[in-house]
């Protein structure tokens, strides 16, 4: 009798397993049987074309997501208004990943089993990582809106971004840092965070290439930790005038920054895109320690340039709020399709690629103009934004100065 | 030596924060024998609730802190919420590990739930100023008003909690309850309504605690239970749960050893050392600094 | 008469199992390289597979042995990064250049079973001073370790940004050398499926056999346990490692499964399905002490959970109920609170599925029914 169920117990598996299997492909096949057949056709009747779009719309990163789509379903509102692409009117179907390299998988097979060829997404550099080999294999063309992490592009011919990678924006801090004059800084990042991390790395790696010194490195654990004093002593300590610290706005707003007032350190502090928002997330009281603090983004709110100003009344017009960086990367990501389409006079992704890999084509977009490189990340310039106190308790924001593509060379 | 006295201050400011927190697990866990993992829940509940009746409480000309008021109410009738129809059943029915269990249902249920409540929803939220600003300085380094307040809150809530314990008839029952529940019914003591007064009394902490970290730490979110529950969880483990003076002496360890650990060897392993800490205690001494180790009951 | 019992059933196991693979497989020739199967199917058959190892690898501490563990996950983080960094180091080696051919084949394995040791070992170092504490406390540590775990590997050097790197970018490992790809996945699902099988044999086969006795005679009552000549401790380490190494398997198909690992996947809650709050609660809807329960609810949840995040009904759905469909969790917490109160030790309790058995199952649970059927007309006909 003994160890009689065993293997039983293991075919049970195999059926369930092959039962769940069948039903989940036949729970998912329904929309695919229908738009399997009607994608191809309506590509060449002009019905609707389909483009996917993947973002975390749900958990701790939703309003990357809601930033993402909204912008996305602006750019389509208003292509369809225009006569859509081609002729043909743009539908997007949109996909939630919770910000999950798995759920991000699912939600790609889901996509390209409908049919679409066309993604957009996603939001963070981790789910992405997870669909930028399966999308080369698959030939499935996705624009990443933000997923800034170097290696998201690097090794796949399919994948493109609207976002400058990880690399470039460090690079941007350094050169900043190098024209204000700073030889030596300090870096504080959060250790578990890729987006953080990662920036830490790649702002290192240029001011080795600058000549700049980095004299004092400290870190958090996690996005969690909600006490930043003793890192900011430490770089009094060191004696730096400019620490370049990643993070994102609901750490710097509320903690970082007065935090790093109040132990005594009155240098530059350097952000990157994920300070977009923090005036969302400041106390009036702390207000007056928001100064002297710099930060990249994707683009300027304030920027006076029609396409900017156009794109911000339009998004406040629609949603009732001011567009962050997310929903202007996920607004262009639709527009640079519609480009790239209309280049290749077809929506089959092959052709699009090809149209997307051409690096001579300049897209005119909202966070800058710029055209791809080799690799398919954008090369761009920066604007570089500074926090102002208004004295009232709210805190403004001003251009710096755009650091050019060029500048960076 | 600025560097050192900083990092005091540092370990002082959380570790009141956990103190005052661990209070609220130990009182519960101190009566029921029951980890109540929603207890860094109910705080997110309290969280909430005073950021939304600040604005009211200042039009009304009150100071903002007269919305603990409110969040104390609230965060009760969660707490007593959440006894009748989660755990009192499941407590009747099934083992230990069914109540603790349920109590990570709980706790997942809140987090999910504020989520789903459009005007929450899953971003942060940052509270207003709730305590003026200010502080004295000690050399070059200052310590802030708000940290001293925490400090001393803390303290009278330990010492009010241990004379109710201790001293009146409905904390005697507490503790008989905790001894034996079906002796105390012979005694008269009514065990449901006196489970209930406690988590009343424990989640009313947890408002307080709510008010006293925003103060500090002013960023709030829907997981803010489970980052912040689990900090507070291992001071009052690490004081030896269910007792009072315990919670926030540990609490006070726990503040201190991850401020030092920032300072002087790596400020990423700061989690791993609290952690670290707590598994040493319990391997040395079982019941926690100030607990005593009890035989078991064959 | 027992040992030709015994020999029967694993005769017949056997041969349906070889059998329904052989099937799987001509199917999977047939229809492999087909859109749904390749992109739906499959992908979730993997994730079925490693949900299954990990709720089936945590009833055996949580409902054979009695002992609540809230960081499993933390196990299959080292499974993961173990595989995906042994693979990529022997892909950067040049070991193999194609994923193809049978070096690379030993090579998954080799991956999968050291993803299992390193678990193990480290399954012994937590199991030897947590498991001397019990009930609350464990679970308190558990939780504490598997955070500890995620810290560590975070703060590795080598499992930097694009993986064994000197960059200190720790949270993720991008394009790992397993990682497979939906081809892959259809190539080598079989593996998936042998691991699974296995492994799942292997845990059967320790719970019915003395040690099983032993564990659960420590969960009814451990002093009486004690009394009668079991070494507790010793038992609920073996039995923590055992139940780590299996973690570690899963952590080792996860790495396949995916091409990116990050530690915030592992972590004790998120927004996905695999942490390790989610794992107990499989393990409690499922089961506590039912391999077969475990299973189930491992891949009815995931199938639920897929099915909220892709199925397109739930768009159809009237705005309310699609508004609680976003927060799964929030039903969840429901249903286990439920489970709990009126089946305190989960769906499927203690049973067991078996084949042997299976007709005489059927039997009786005909002639309960015909029995209930009698009785209610004989109340009716009384009435």
């Amino acid at each position: 009798m003994k160890k009689l169920f065993c293997l039983l117990l293991a075919l049970c598996m195999v059926l369930s397993l092959a039962a769940c299997g069948g039903s989940a492909s036949s729970g998912s096949s329904a929309p695919a049987a229908d738009s399997g057949e009607e994608a191809p056709a309506s590509a060449a009747s002009g019905d609707t074309l389909k483009i996917g779009v993947i973002s975390p719309n749900t958990g701790n990163l939703a309003a990357y997501g809601t930033g993402i789509h909204t912008g996305a379903e602006l750019a389509v509102e208003e292509i369809n208004a225009a006569g859509g692409i081609l002729g043909q009117q743009v539908e997007l179907v949109e996909l939630d990943d919770r910000a999950d390299p798995t759920e991000c998988l699912n939600a790609f097979n889901n996509l390209v089993s409908q049919g679409i060829g066309l993604i957009i997404g996603s939001a963070t550099s981790g789910a992405t990582s997870a669909i930028t080999g399966p999308a080369n294999e698959e030939e499935v063309v996705i624009i990443a809106p933000t997923a800034t992490a170097d290696s998201i592009t690097t090794e796949d011919d399919y994948i493109f971004r609207v976002c400058y990678a990880d690399s470039a924006q460090g690079a941007i801090a350094a050169a900043y840092a190098k024209t204000a004059g700073f030889d030596k800084v300090g870096i504080v990042y959060c250790a578990g965070d890729v987006y953080s991390s990662g920036l830490k790395d790649s702002f290192s790696a240029a001011c080795a290439e600058q000549g700049i010194e980095v004299v004092a490195t400290e870190s958090s654990a996690a996005l969690t930790t909600t006490e930043y004093t003793n890192q900011f002593t430490a770089m009094v300590n060191a004696g730096v005038d400019f620490v370049y610290a990643p993070y994102y706005y609901d750490v710097i707003g509320p903690y970082v920054i007065p935090q790093a007032r109040a132990a005594g350190y009155d240098g530059v502090i350097m952000g990157a895109d994920g300070y977009d928002t923090t005036p969302d997330y400041v106390r009036e009281a702390d207000a007056p320690a928001f100064n002297n603090i710099y930060w990249t983004n994707h683009y300027f709110a304030g920027d006076t340039s029609e396409k900017v100003t156009s794109f911000v009344a339009a998004y406040k017009d629609k949603f009732g709020s001011e567009p962050s960086a997310f929903g202007a990367t996920g607004y262009d990501s639709v527009y640079v399709y519609k480009a790239a389409i209309e280049a290749a006079g077809s929506a089959d992704p092959a052709a699009v690629r090809d149209a997307l890999a051409d690096t001579s084509t300049v897209y005119e977009c909202v966070s800058g103009t710029f055209s791809f490189d080799v690799s398919g990340t954008p090369v761009k310039g920066a604007p570089v934004i500074t926090f102002k106190d208004n004295g009232d308790g709210t805190i403004g924001m001003e251009l710096v100065d755009v650091v050019e593509a060029s500048d960076l060379a | 030596m600025s560097t050192f006295i900083q990092t005091v201050i540092v370990g002082l400011r959380l570790g009141s924060v956990y103190a005052l927190i661990a209070l609220g697990y130990t009182m519960v866990y101190g009566i029921i024998r029951l980890i109540n993992f929603a207890h860094g829940d109910f705080i997110m509940v309290g969280g909430y609730t005073i950021i939304f009746t600040v604005p009211l409480v200042l039009a009304l000309g009150l100071p903002a802190w007269a919305a603990v008021l409110a969040a104390v109410a609230v965060c009760a009738l969660v707490g007593m919420g959440t006894e009748i129809i989660a755990y009192r059943p499941v407590r009747k029915k099934g083992t230990n590990m069914s109540a603790l269990i349920t109590a990570i249902a709980m706790s997942l249920f809140l987090e999910n739930l504020a989520q789903a409540i459009p005007a929450i929803g899953p971003n942060p939220k940052v509270a207003d100023q709730i305590f003026t600003a200010g502080g004295f300085k000690i050399g070059s380094v200052t310590f802030e008003y708000t940290t001293v307040i925490t400090i001393v809150i803390s303290a009278v809530i330990m010492i009010v909690l241990y004379m109710f314990t201790q001293k009146t008839r409905l904390g005697r029952a507490m503790r008989c309850v905790s001894e034996d529940k079906s002796a105390a019914t012979l005694m008269g003591i009514n065990v449901n309504h006196t489970i209930i007064l406690t988590f009343a009394i424990g989640s009313a902490l947890a408002a307080v605690a709510a008010l006293m970290y925003m103060a500090q730490y002013p960023r709030i979110y829907t997981t803010l239970g489970s980052d912040l529950g689990i900090k507070a969880f291992v001071s009052a483990v690490l004081g030896g749960i269910g007792i009072i003076p315990g919670a926030v002496l540990g609490g006070f360890v726990v503040g201190l050893f991850e401020s030092f650990t920032t300072s002087y060897i790596s400020s990423s392993l700061a989690d791993a050392v609290v952690f670290l800490i707590l598994i040493v205690v319990l391997l040395l001494k079982p019941a926690g600094i100030m607990g005593k180790n009890v035989g078991e009951k064959v | 008469m027992k040992n030709n019992k015994t020999a029967r059933s694993y005769l017949v196991n056997t041969l349906v199992i070889a059998a329904a693979f052989i099937l799987f497989q001509v199917l999977t020739g047939l229809f492999g390289s087909e859109g749904d199967f390749k992109l739906v199917l499959v992908p979730s058959l993997w994730q079925c597979c490693y949900l299954i190892l990990l709720a089936a690898s945590l009833n055996l501490v949580l409902g054979f042995l009695g002992q609540l563990s809230l960081g499993h996950c933390g196990f299959m983080a080292i499974g993961a990064y173990t595989a995906a960094l042994i693979s990529l180091a022997c892909e950067r080696a040049g070991v193999f250049t194609d994923k193809a051919g049978l070096v690379y084949i030993l090579i998954i394995f080799g991956c999968i079973i050291a993803a299992g040791l390193l678990a193990a070992v480290t399954g012994l170092l937590v199991g030897i001073p947590a498991l001397r504490l019990k009930g609350d406390y464990l679970a308190i540590i558990t939780l504490g370790f598997g955070m500890i775990i995620v810290n560590v590997i975070n703060n590795l050097p080598f499992c930097g940004q694009d993986g064994l790197s000197q960059g200190s970018a720790a949270a993720s490992l991008y394009k790992t050398g397993l990682g497979f790809g939906s081809k892959a996945k259809v190539t080598y699902l079989w593996i998936a499926l042998v691991v699974t099988i296995l492994c799942l044999t292997l845990m059967f086969m320790f719970v019915r056999s003395k040690y099983g006795r032993a564990i659960r005679a420590i969960k009814d009552d451990e002093i009486a346990a004690s009394a009668s000549g079991i070494n507790v401790s010793s038992y609920k380490v073996l039995t923590f490692t055992y139940s780590a190494f299996f973690a570690g398997v899963a952590g080792a198909l996860y790495a396949c499964a995916n091409s990116s690992l990050s530690t915030s996947s592992f972590a004790f809650t998120n927004a996905g399905i695999l942490n390790s709050t989610f794992v107990v609660v499989m393990v409690v809807l499922g089961g506590m002490g039912s391999l077969t329960g475990s299973i189930v609810a491992a891949v009815i949840m995931f199938f639920v959970n897929y099915q909220i995040a892709n199925g397109s009904w739930v768009a159809a759905l009237p705005p309310f109920l699609n508004g609680v469909f976003k927060y799964p969790m929030l039903v969840y917490a429901v249903v286990l609170v439920i489970v709990i109160i009126f089946r305190p030790r989960g769906i499927f309790g203690t049973y067991e599925f078996s084949l042997t058995r299976l007709p005489e199952d059927v039997k009786k649970a005909r002639a309960r029914r015909a029995a209930a059927k009698a009785e209610r007309k004989e109340a009716v006909s009384h009435g």
